[in-house]
């Protein structure tokens, strides 16, 4: 190793420790990265591209990435533009999904964020009890709860309503446990000093606490509003109604289900890339959090 | 992780501070209450609850057509669901057994593959030579925080019998498989392409032998092609999630070891094995731990992608839950298997735990 | 962790906090139906929910047009909502208490719900019973109690494609009347990107090359299972036998979702299906000329399946006296022919049948009658073995006759003596 590349490792700390490979190595290097990339890729763009299909360009050329007759007809019937009989009710399953996935996200940022607080910083009798209870709950794997779910929401008579969709998900433990490691990592004096200042526990937290926990509260909106924007099970236990259909319940049946519905490739695909939209946008601009989300998510094991 | 560890400890001991702890838990102890209280209540009602009830109705017969809770026509049968499910002969445990064997299967070949997957596409992002890192890790990244049910649905149109992955094939001379209608394990295809095996009519001693309903030729016959392009799309979608995990780890690497392994003059291959794997280790746990209890968990793809079919070799536990609860209206067996699920989820953690802890123990402690 | 000390009294105080909660649950399980039935409003407009399972934009549009209508006439408000999956979703109100007012019930599944008590009754109610097809309301009785009256009926019949026919070189004098000549001219047909003969790998269709076999999944009045019969291997070697040769194929195999896709797209030049092909085909393939045949003869002669649906009134419903006129009002004579010419649903009163019939001598294919057209199975407990059935039919192409009849004599007995 040449002295010339150690000076420099030292210099700049994103230079590479070891030297850099030779010319042909880095050519395969970057034609394998490059050609992974596009098996990550390809999909996303088929998928755009035979929603702009007709149903049998779509069959006779799958792997096209320009439709031969291009269209909107898909579009068109998901958005009720066109006089089918039985348009797909895409524009009602957006809405639910809208309302249910808003609500559970403001909902899951005030109250995780107010029991992570209470966890992190309150004191006060069966905290530790609680906070047992809430690894616990945390280890119950989402799938067990189907049956479970749908009985206890029965009992309530909150079966096949907005309400049975939303309420159980308004607090979910994961945020709350992320937002209690970030509280117990803010010091403890910002706090102190307000107290002295007589500040009430609800001011402190509303306006001293929550303001400095910005970041925490975004990667609680984001992989909020992500996983109930993609949750499934839950809707399909907790409704029974096509009125209640959310992008993720209505998509499934229209794909698995229906003698009638054939295989409207284009249909379903144009559906499934708008559904795929929101968390998109939301993803490439706060993907940052998503990182943070997905490892603080680890860090609970 | 305990909470106390964090807080500055009260400078005497517990015994001394409790007078002042005690006000302290007066004042804030309403509070604190307060604070958690829609938590509590929530996580109650819709986590801890369901769990009560659905433990009660697994030991009924019900038919979903009355109140479990009053007596009703729900007849209490004791263990008589679980019985059906793990000991007494019959379509019930023939079900069971085999969504247990493609799940088996399922664990076998996703644990693995996204592990390997995922780590290799971290040290390459994590290169520092190459160009457009955070570009090329968006791209990993992205079909991670997609939901399932969109990209099952491009994929079943990817793999339909004749569509894009069987036309690209079919450029390099292969005749792709009708994927998500070929119901015969991966294994006995490619012993019958060898030409050792007939995997269309079975024979001998495999087919005629068997063990909880499934013959040995059916236990051994690995997942089916259907099972296998699901497990391919797990691994699509799953392996982001991981690499950003393991890029996490890789960055707290101090960066002084590495060079101090660069001086002595270690060639790439030393370092990964004897620098950046051991540095990853516990990461590497916690990323088998959830590979495993995710794939015990596979449900909406197996909703989308052929609920059971081709030939119930995509039957999951989970998805023979939902099925036996709400298509066969026997929510009894339903919960029954839940459980069974739960149980085999909580195994599983436990003996990674206990492998975790040996492991970590001893460096750490 | 490090709670050991306080383990113990938290795994106490978790069985407390489990014990009140599961008090508390029992305490307020009001959302459940506990047999009792529920106050009926019986004066002023009501409003109705009506869930379907439609074959398709035909059948939706026509039923929508009927329910307005009624809307018109009774000044009832009618709710239509379009189930995918129609079992699971009705099961699931079922068991949530709170089941649309009229359904559609798949005569398989009949059997489960009448004896689960969730629906109404309703047959005494009827004035004019016996302009209904004997044959079909027996299918909807159970213990001497009619339930529910039949929507419509169809038996299953030989679509051709007139086209691919033709170009084949074949006649009207072609059209197979036997097993012999059907194999043979799929052979024919076969050829070019198109396929002889396609169906789906149910029972539900195949199942008919078993009673013109002469047997069948079980005994007339359904009280032995007579799966394994030498008849049903027959049957089932006939198809393999066809499928082997590549001049039948199952729908997964050309990716389509039913026999009449893949028939309307051209990749079949023949399918086994009933009147609800008529109305997709209106609809999707409107080009497409074709003819619909009687399935052909057997061993033991003519033989087919016909299937039925009812219009179900659920028991916990609140307006079960709206909900009975409103289904009077979508059997009546003329209600059923306009189905018919929507969707090709043949009517279930014998003289709107006749009269649609006279007037669609082409479908006659799909209005047989006579004892050699076989009902499907309505036992109790049947779904999941026939569900187990039908999943051992897909891989019928290479799997052995007896080993999948037999696996179907030994579950489905197990089912009978549970119900029993």
């Amino acid at each position: 190793m040449s002295s010339a590349t150690k000076k420099r490792a030292r210099t700049t700390p994103e230079a590479p420790v070891l030297p850099r490979f030779g010319v042909p190595w880095r050519v395969i290097g970057y034609v394998v990265v490059i050609g992974m990339a596009m098996l990550y890729l390809l999909p996303f763009a088929i998928q755009l591209a035979t929603s702009f299909k007709t149903g049998p360009d779509a069959a006779a050329n799958p792997l096209t990435l320009w439709p031969t007759t291009p269209t909107t007809a898909a579009y068109e019937r998901l958005f009720g533009l066109s006089d089918s009989a039985s348009s797909v009710p895409f524009l009602r399953w957006l809405g639910n999904s809208t309302v249910v996935t808003v609500v559970v996200t403001c909902s899951r940022v005030l109250f995780d964020s107010m029991a992570g607080y209470a966890l992190a910083r309150l004191d006060f009798v069966g905290r530790r009890l609680l906070f047992v209870l809430l690894l616990s709950i945390m280890a119950v794997p989402g799938v067990v709860l189907l049956i479970p779910k749908f009985l206890v929401l029965n009992t309530f008579g909150m079966f096949d309503t907005y309400a049975g969709m939303i309420v159980p998900l308004l607090v979910d433990a994961a945020g709350i446990f992320i937002m209690k490691q970030f509280f117990e990592s803010v010091p403890r004096e910002v706090e102190e000093a307000a107290r002295i200042d007589g500040a009430g526990t609800f001011r402190i937290f509303w306006s001293i606490v929550l303001p400095m926990a910005r970041p925490a509260l975004i990667t609680l909106t984001v992989l909020s509003f992500q996983g109930s924007w993609n949750e499934f099970t839950h809707y399909l236990v907790s409704t029974q109604s096509s009125e209640y259909e959310t992008l993720t319940t209505g998509l499934a049946r229209l794909v698995s289900g229906g003698l009638g519905s054939g295989t409207l490739y284009p249909l379903k695909l144009a559906a499934a890339a708008l559904s795929t939209i929101p968390v998109a946008i939301l993803f490439f601009c706060f993907q940052r959090y998503f990182v943070r989300g997905t490892n603080s998510g680890s860090i609970k094991e | 992780m305990s909470q106390t560890v964090s807080r500055p400890a009260p400078p005497t001991g517990r015994a001394a501070s409790r007078p002042g702890r005690r006000r302290r838990v007066g004042r804030q102890g309403l509070v604190g209450w307060l604070f958690v209280s829609p938590a509590v209540v929530l996580l109650g009602l819709f986590m801890l609850l369901p769990v009560l009830m659905a433990a009660w109705v697994s030991l009924l017969d019900w038919n979903g057509q009355s109140n479990p809770f009053t007596g009703g026509k729900a007849e209490f049968i004791g263990l008589e669901n679980y019985r059906d499910l793990l000991v007494d002969d019959g379509l019930d445990r023939t079900l069971f057994t085999t969504s247990l064997r493609n799940n088996a299967y399922y664990v076998l070949l996703f644990v693995p593959l996204v592990t390997i997957l995922s780590l290799s596409l971290a040290l390459i992002v994590n290169q520092r030579l190459i160009k457009a890192r955070s570009l090329f890790r968006t791209v990993f990244y992205f079909p991670s925080v997609t939901s399932t049910i969109a990209v099952s649905t491009v994929f079943l149109f990817l793999f339909q019998g004749s569509g894009t992955v069987n036309r690209l094939l079919s450029w390099i001379g292969i005749t792709g498989p009708n994927w998500f209608a070929d119901s015969r394990g991966v294994l006995w295809v490619l012993l019958g392409a060898l030409g050792i095996v007939d995997p269309d009519h079975p024979s001998g001693l495999l087919a005629d032998h068997g063990f909880l309903g499934l013959s040995w030729f059916e236990w051994l016959s690995g997942p089916s092609v259907a099972m296998c392009t699901m497990i391919l799309l797990a691994t699509w979608t799953t392996s982001g999630q991981f690499m950003v995990i393991f890029l996490a780890a890789l960055q707290d690497i101090p960066r002084e070891l590495e060079e101090a392994a660069a001086l002595d003059g270690v060639n790439r291959r030393q370092l990964l094995r004897h620098v950046i794997l051991p540095a990853l280790r516990p990461v590497l746990f916690l990323v088998l731990t959830l590979a495993l209890i995710g794939s015990w968990q596979v449900f909406d793809m197996v909703y989308v992608m052929g609920q059971g079919a081709p030939g119930n070799t995509t039957l999951t536990p989970a998805f023979l839950s939902y099925q036996s609860g709400f298509k066969d209206a026997d929510f009894g067996q339903g919960a029954a298997i839940a459980f069974i699920l739960f149980a085999i989820i909580l195994i599983c953690t436990g003996v990674q735990r206990w492998l975790l802890r040996e492991r970590s123990g001893r460096s750490a402690r | 962790m490090k709670h050991y000390s306080t383990t113990r009294r938290t795994t106490r105080q978790i069985a407390l906090v489990g014990a009140a909660t599961l008090l508390a649950a029992a305490a307020c399980s009001s959302g459940f139906d506990d047999g009792e039935t529920e106050q009926e409003e019986s004066s002023g407009p009501q409003e109705l929910n009506v869930l379907i399972a439609s074959s398709g934009d035909a059948e939706t549009a026509a039923v929508r047009a009927a329910v307005e209508a009624y809307q018109e006439e009774s000044g009832n408000t009618v709710n239509l909502d379009v189930a995918q999956d129609m079992n699971q979703q009705l099961s699931q109100s079922f068991a949530g208490g709170n089941p649309p007012d009229v359904f559609y019930v798949d005569s398989s599944q009949f059997a489960n719900y009448a004896q689960g008590g969730s629906l109404y009754p309703y047959g005494a109610e009827i004035e004019d019973i016996d302009d209904f097809s004997p044959a079909l309301l027996q299918s909807f009785t159970t213990e001497g109690e009619l339930y529910c009256l039949p929507k419509d009926t169809s038996a299953l019949g030989l679509a051709v494609n007139d086209t691919l026919w033709e170009q084949a070189g074949l006649t009207e004098d072609d059209y197979p009347g036997t097993w012999e000549e059907l194999a043979d001219v799929a052979g024919q047909l076969t050829g070019d990107g198109v396929t002889g003969l396609v169906t789906s790998s149910e029972y539900q269709r195949i199942g008919a090359f078993m009673t013109e076999a002469g047997g069948w999944i079980t005994n007339a009045d359904q009280t032995e299972v007579t799966a394994d019969s030498p008849e049903n291997v027959e049957g089932l070697q006939f198809v393999q036998g066809m499928l082997d040769d590549g001049v039948m194929a199952f729908t997964t195999d050309v990716d389509a979702g039913w026999g009449g896709e893949a028939f309307g797209k051209g990749d079949a030049a023949m399918t086994v299906e009933g009147g609800w092909l008529a109305g997709a085909m209106a609809a999707d393939y409107p080009d497409v000329e074709y003819t619909v045949l009687p399935m052909p003869e057997g061993p033991a002669g003519p033989g087919t399946l016909a299937y039925t649906n009812c219009w179900g009134v659920a028991q916990d419903s609140a307006h079960r006296a709206a909900a009975v006129d409103l289904v009077r009002f979508l059997t009546q004579g003329d209600q059923q022919i306009a189905m018919g010419e929507a969707f090709g649903a043949i009517p279930s009163r014998l003289s709107a049948a006749e009269e649609y019939l006279a007037a669609h001598p082409e479908e006659a294919a799909w209005g047989v009658t006579g004892d050699w057209v076989q009902g499907p199975v309505t036992a109790a407990g049947f779904d999941r073995v026939l569900g187990q059935f039908n999943t051992d039919l897909e891989s019928l192409r290479t799997a052995d006759v007896s080993e999948i009849l037999a696996d179907l004599q030994t579950n489905a007995e197990a089912a009978l003596e549970e119900n029993q």
